[in-house]
């Protein structure tokens, strides 16, 4: 992964794309226990199109298919890891890659989604495996309720977390 | 709840804790394992042999 790490950084020295985080599985796995997962999702911000509003993902798929790199369906493999490339698609994405933690892996600095965002952004998805994600989230403790709820109150996803609540959390304590 | 069960779940909590504590760079190393075992789990015969007979 510091390898795969490397190579995004490298990118991002060069102007490929802006801003990234790490989210998913592995931006989760920051905050709790390791989970088995088969990719890395990055959140990444891109260049417009010239002269259009619209983002492409073309110069991250033209500087790794340069380099070797293979595209495997919506991933590209870099240094054994396959990597989906995410553009923000809302307010919620923009706001997480805006306030994305620095860390570092092995000496290799990156930046990871807050537990927080992730949170919130499990939530917005709802698939049975966010669902799980943001239980354990819930359990570990290490999220923030005041931040949480100001995310969620933003965002508009605070009868999403009630019904959340109701259907997973009651009768919990 | 038994205390067998209660044993077995408080170990499981302390476990989750203890690997919740580790820094990033070890627990993406655990990722990395979990990774190869679940792709080796997925190219086994036995689990090909499951697949076809559901």
């Amino acid at each position: 992964m510091k390898s795969t790490l490397e190579v995004i950084n490298r990118m991002q020295a060069e102007g490929i794309i802006g801003r990234y985080a790490i989210g998913g599985a592995v931006g989760a796995t920051f905050y709790l226990e390791p989970f088995a997962t088969l990719d890395i999702d990055i959140l990444v911000s891109l260049r417009n199109v010239q002269g259009s509003a619209l983002l492409s993902l073309s110069p991250v798929y033209d500087y790794l298919g340069s380099r070797g790199y293979k595209t495997e369906k919506e991933y590209i493999l870099i240094e054994g890891w396959p990597v989906q490339f995410l553009p923000p698609r809302d307010s919620l994405d923009d706001e997480g890659l805006q306030q994305a933690l620095e860390t570092e892996v092995e000496g290799v600095p990156t930046w990871v989604i807050t537990a927080e965002h992730l949170t919130a952004m499990a939530l917005k998805t709802g698939r049975a495996k966010d669902f799980a994600r943001l239980l354990q989230f819930v359990e570990s403790g290490v999220l923030d309720a005041e931040r949480l709820d100001n995310i969620l109150k933003r965002h508009g996803l605070l009868e999403k977390w009630e019904q959340f609540g109701v259907k997973f959390l009651r009768g919990d304590k | 709840m038994n205390d067998w069960m209660r044993t077995i779940l408080e170990s499981k909590r302390a476990t989750r804790q203890r690997l919740q504590a580790l820094p990033f760079s070890e627990k993406l190393k655990l990722v990395e394992k979990l990774r190869d075992r679940s792709l080796a789990i997925a190219r086994s015969p036995l689990r090909r042999q499951q697949h076809h007979k559901a």
